[in-house]
This record gives structure tokens, sequence and C-alpha cells, in this order.
């Protein structure tokens, strides 16, 4: 029997849903303090509207939603998914407000996907707008990467037993402290310590190459924040090619790869277990899949003769590799490069790497490494059993912080899940398709925006159907929740019209 | 009270796919719009007389116009970096060169442009560079189209032996907009009233 949810229900989820809200709100004084230091009076203003619209909405709900009854998991997983679709309608109001975007729709596309470390954008003259826009659109996708939810617990939500249902429901499982809140502070920890010392980095190498300091200094944070959080966003319409410096290019790839490993993994190695780095199963899995990717993407080029020398072919392969992998989404080259240059078998490398992702636990997207490393494992185990004695107990074990024997419910769901993704990439592709888009141009920005990568050959672009853009934000949200928070709410909204 | 309720899911169920097939439907097909558009029509020259490209082109048909000399004619945006005697600076040819958004230009898709290794004197002669606050200065560069270039790793760019200003840039004249303004203090002050309520909503419920 499905039971239909109550007031009671409806007001403890409006009232979580209103204190991420009001985190979205707070987090808006940012790019408002950066429009009002470099005069821009106009962001400002639709900085300030946004903040007086979230602060509305946000203690509106509170103040109707006031409740003693603490989280179930549904419950959960339903302010998880319910929260993030609120956050980028509210959110974009200061996209839509600067007069950049084609569409409400469009200014929702791109919050989306800054939340979820995406990165495919529909602003248009990117090159042209302000320090403050830019500011939010680089912090949405720092804060994405963290997660908002995670936000929310650091500042708004104390401790309840119930923060970790809604800290699972964002996609994130691992409890690196006993406690969620204190898990939380220390993703921030990590997150404010990297940035620190790679937007140094960033900002010695971009007065090296040219920029004046502020400048140097404003696009080393934005380029930290969109690396650091695999999302890609980068200031200038060239995205990173506008630099032109293998160093920075170096130091973008450290940081988003490092950027997309598990924060478990980050928590083992900053409290001293260094041999973790070498034996963690989603590390492994990385560089053999990675490996893989730059084989294909490697065979497709050579095949066309594209690059006339070794270093330069693998400096651009290995960027734009890496970063799919990493579903970062950076690029040193244009998007319509790799349909007219690169060619299809070298795309099909690219959203291979997409497809697959990095590790569970980070900012990143996609399949993840934990779980192709747990199916490739079961396969070996069942090769195995075929080959061994019929009285053999085949045993094989992973390690992810501790050593585990692999069984078959951990293989189940790591399958299930990568059922979804695909079925996901699948639907993307097929309605761009329907659309009159070539099958491998359609599936790489599908597979892109499903794993929340953000690179796109093309097919991304204001002037796509609304329905196609209503799709991507659906993949995106679906990709970045890993589904699980989806299903709730779907389930929750089921409940409503069928429950008793 | 169960048979109307039945009714009312039926009717939803049927509406649904209808509705979900009649967007499909009156929606263009943008990928057969993009195989009917016009191929670029210029054609790089046999001798070594520049001409007159798009950016558009020379991203669609790079191998096509590797090594060509070639005339690019657009906004410098952002800022020139220099890098000993030489400079790169970005050009945007796209709609917005003449008049961006900020001054009132019509939505007109993505930027789009290339990148130009120049020497750094050449470079001197732009006063404005495109942003938030300023229209750039609209140059044109001859030079040599790399569409993977040696020098710079494997870079797409045009290595330009002169320049000229076109147009000199301005400054953008934001209007500020006061109806705006008091919206959002408006909303502030009920945003202080709610955080007033919550406080009393929090104690009666403790």
């Amino acid at each position: 029997m499905i039971v239909r949810p109550r007031l009671a229900d409806f007001k403890i989820i409006g009232l979580y849903c209103g204190k991420i809200i009001i985190g979205v709100g707070l987090l808006m004084v940012v790019p408002l303090v950066v429009s009002v230091l470099f005069g821009e009076w106009n962001p400002a203003i639709d900085f300030l509207l946004g903040i007086a619209v979230c602060l509305v909405f946000g203690l509106f709900t509170e103040v109707f939603c006031q409740t003693t009854r603490d989280l179930s998991w549904s419950h959960g997983l339903v302010v998880a998914g319910f929260s993030w679709i609120l956050a980028t309608a509210v959110g974009a109001i200061p996209h839509w407000l600067s007069g950049h975007f084609g569409s409400y729709l469009d200014a929702m596309f791109d919050i989306m996907s800054g939340y979820t470390t995406t990165g495919l954008y529909l602003l248009q003259d990117l090159d042209h707008i302000s320090n403050g826009l830019n500011m939010w659109r680089h912090l949405l996708t720092y804060a994405g990467g963290q997660g908002i939810i995670v936000i929310a617990l650091t500042f708004l939500i104390r401790g309840t037993a119930g923060a970790y249902k809604i800290y699972v429901g964002e996609g994130k499982d691992e409890r690196l402290l006993p406690n969620v809140i204190q898990t939380a502070r220390a993703i921030w920890l990590i997150s404010l310590t990297y940035l620190v010392v790679g937007s140094a980095a960033l900002w010695a190498v971009g007065m090296n190459i040219g920029q004046s300091p502020f400048r140097a200094l404003f696009h080393a944070v934005w380029v930290f924040m969109g690396s650091w959080s695999t999302g890609g966003f980068a200031p200038q319409s060239y995205n990173i090619l506008y630099y032109h410096s293998l160093a920075y290019e170096i130091i973008c790839a450290v940081v988003f790869i490092v950027g997309s490993f598990n924060f478990a993994l980050h928590w083992a190695v900053w409290t001293g277990k260094k041999s973790e780095i070498r034996k963690n199963i989603e590390i492994i899995s990385f560089f053999i899949t990675m490996t893989v990717a730059m084989l294909i993407t490697t065979a497709g080029l050579a095949k066309l003769g594209v690059y006339p020398d070794i270093a330069s072919s693998f400096r651009k392969i290995f960027f734009q590799v890496s970063s799919a992998h990493t579903t970062t989404g950076f690029g040193t080259i244009y998007s319509r490069t790799f349909v007219v240059q690169w060619g299809p078998l070298a795309m099909l490398g690219i959203t291979l790497a997409m497809a697959i992702g990095a590790s569970a636990c980070s900012t990143a997207g996609g399949f993840k490494g934990i779980r192709m490393g747990l199916i490739f494992k079961s396969m070996l185990q069942s090769i195995r059993r075929l080959i061994s004695p019929e009285s053999a107990y085949v045993v094989k074990k992973w390690h992810h912080i501790t050593s585990r024997v692999l069984d078959d419910a951990a293989v189940h769901s790591a399958m299930l899940i990568v059922i979804f993704y695909i079925l996901t990439y699948a639907v993307g592709a097929i309605i761009g398709v329907f659309y009159g888009y070539e099958p491998v141009q359609a599936l790489f920005d599908s597979v892109s925006a499903g794993s929340n990568t953000g690179l796109s050959c093309g097919v991304t672009s204001p002037a796509m159907p609304a329905l196609l853009k209503i799709v991507y934000i659906v993949e995106m949200w679906a990709g970045r929740l890993e589904f699980m928070s989806l299903f709730a709410l779907g389930g929750y909204i089921i409940a409503l019209f069928r429950g008793r | 009270m169960a048979q109307p309720r039945k009714n009312l899911k039926i009717a939803l169920m049927l509406c649904l796919p209808l509705f979900f097939a009649s967007l499909i439907l009156r929606a263009e097909l943008p990928g057969q719009v993009i195989a009917d558009q016009e191929k670029p029509d210029v054609q790089p020259s046999s001798s070594s007389v520049p001409v007159e490209v798009s950016s558009m082109t020379l991203v669609e048909e790079a191998a096509k116009w590797n090594g060509r000399k070639v005339i690019f004619t657009g906004e410098a945006v952002g800022e020139g970096m220099v890098r000993g005697l030489k400079c790169w600076i970005h050009i945007n040819d796209d709609v917005y060169m003449w008049k961006n958004i900020e001054e009132g230009a019509k939505l007109g898709g993505y930027n789009s442009g290339q990148a130009i290794w120049v020497d750094a004197g050449l470079a001197r002669e732009i006063t404005f560079y495109g942003n938030y606050l300023h229209e750039g200065d609209i140059v044109k560069v001859t030079g040599t189209f790399n569409s993977v270039c040696r020098d710079h790793g494997g870079d797409m760019d045009i290595h330009a032996d002169t320049l000229e200003i076109v147009r000199i840039g301005h400054r953008v004249e934001h209007v500020i907009n006061y109806k705006r303004a008091v919206l959002a203090l408006i909303m502030l002050g009920l945003a202080g009233i709610l955080f007033r309520a919550r406080s009393i909503a929090r104690r009666r419920r403790i």
C-alpha cells in the first residue's frame, strides 16, 4: 500500500528546502560584493534582488513549516532532489536579469549546469559579461562541487540525525568523520585549502604569461573553481585556449585530476594514510580507463594525421581526455574541432572517458571509478569461478579506505546505477538524433550532460530545441544526484495521487 | 467518489503523452537547419594574396585554410598578453563585434573568434579590449592561419604580419535600473518582516 504524504511530511520537506534556499541567497553575497567592487551597479542590483527573493522564499517556508520532527530517509532524498530544482529556479534570477539569456529556461540551464559542475552553457556574449556574473557562475560550480546541501549542513543546519539523509541524497555517502556536520566541514576544509594553493599557483603563472596582477588573480580564482569542482566554466569564451600556456594547462590538469578524487581518499591522505593512493580501487580504475581512452583517441587522431608532432599531439590529447575523464569539460580546442578535425573515433574515445567519469563522493560525475572497478573485478571473479574446480570458493577483494570482500550486493548495486546512467545517456542521444543531429554528435553532448562533463561538439547552443534543453537539464540533475533522490521525488509525486 | 478520481487519472494519463507529442511535433529540427545552412563560400587563394575570412570558415574548414594568408577583422576582447617581443590577442568576429549585449545588441548566439600572435609593438596600438565596461577596438589583421600551430603546442591561431585599427572602442554607458533597485529593497524589507516572524514561530514551537 502506498501511503499518501501528510501535511507534517510537507512541513519537514518545506523547512529544509527553505534553509537550503536561504543558503543559496547568502552565496549571492559574494558576487554582490564583487559587483560593488568593480562599480557594476546593475549586476549588483540583480544580485540584491536575487538575495531578497531567496530570503523571502526561504523564510516564508520556515515560518509556515516549523516542526520538531526529524527527517526520515524518504524526506532526506526528497529534500535533496527538490531543493536542487528550487535552487536552480531562484539561482537563475541574476542570470536572467543580466540580459545575456534568450529565455528563463536558458538561465536555468546554466544554473543547473553550474550546480552539477557540468559546464555546458547557453549564456550569450560571455566575453562582455560583468565580473559579478562571472564570479556567480564560478562560485555556483565551486559550491555545487562540494554540494549545496553540504553548504547548508555546514552553516545552516545544526546536528540532527536526519542531516545525514539529505547528505546521502546529494550523491555522497562517505562519512569522513563520525558526525555528518563534521564531515561536511572537513569537505570544506579540504576544498578551501586547495583553493588557496591552486589559485596562488595559477595567479603566479597568469602574471608570468602577461596578465595584469588584478586580472590574473580573478582569472586564477575562477579557473581554479572551474578545475577543482570539475565544472569547466571559464571566464572567457575561448576557455583554457585563451591562456596559450603549457604551465597553465598543467596546473589546471593537476587540480582537476586531484579534484576528481574521492573526498574520503583526500581525508585518508590528509590524515597520514598515504599508501591509500596506490591501493585505492578508484585510482587504479581511473588510470586504466584513462589509458584506454587515451589510446582510442590517439588512434583516431593518428589515423587522420591531425597533429604534426608527438609533443603537441600528446598535449592536446592528454588535456582533452583527462578533462573528459574527470568530467571537468575544460578545452584547449574549439567545440567544432571535435567534429571537423578529430573525427568519430577520437570523439568516441572522449565520449567513453566522459561516460565513465571519476570518483564517487567527489565533485565528478559519470559511472564512477569505484563501480567500474567493482564490475571489472566481478567479471574476473566469474571467469575464475568458471576455470576453478567446482568445490573451490573464489574470493575477490577490493580496497577503498578499508579492504573488503567482493559481494554480490555491491556488484548488483554498482551495475544498477551504471544501467541508469546508460539509459540516461541513450535518451538524450535518441532525442538529439530525432532533432536531426548526427548520432556521434548527439551521443557526445548527451553523455557530456548526463556525466556532468561539459564538453560540447556544437549540439548544445542557445538555438537548440527547448525540449532538448529540458532533457539535458534533467540529465545533469539525475547524473549529479545519482538517481536515488530523483526516484524518491517521483515516488512522492505518485504517492500524492495514488496513496491512501 | 472513486469513479471521478479514476477518470481524472485516465484523463491525465492521456493528456501527458499528447502534450509531449505536441511539443515534439511543433519543434523545429535544428540539425536539418545546420545541414541545410550555406557552406562558407570563401575559397583560399592559390597565390600569396590574403583573403578576408571569418572565424566560422576557419574552424569549419581548418585543413583547407592551414598555412594560407588571411585577413581577419573583429573586436579585440579580454586583454593583450605580452610574451617577450610578441603578444597574444583575441579577436571576435561574431554578431557582437560592432555592438555588444551590454550596449543593447540583440542576442545572437555564442562569441566566436580567433587567437592572434602578433608583435607586441603592434598590439600596443589597441586602446580598448572588449569586456563588460568596454566595447573593444575593431582590429584588422593580416597573417598566416595555422589550424594546428607547430610553435604553440597545436593551438589554432593566426600569426599576424600587420595590424590595423578599424575603429577605436569606447566605454559602455550603463543606465542604472532604479525600478529594479526599489523592487529589491521592498523584497528585502519583506524578508526582514519574515525573519522576525520566523523568530516568533521558533519560540512558539519550543
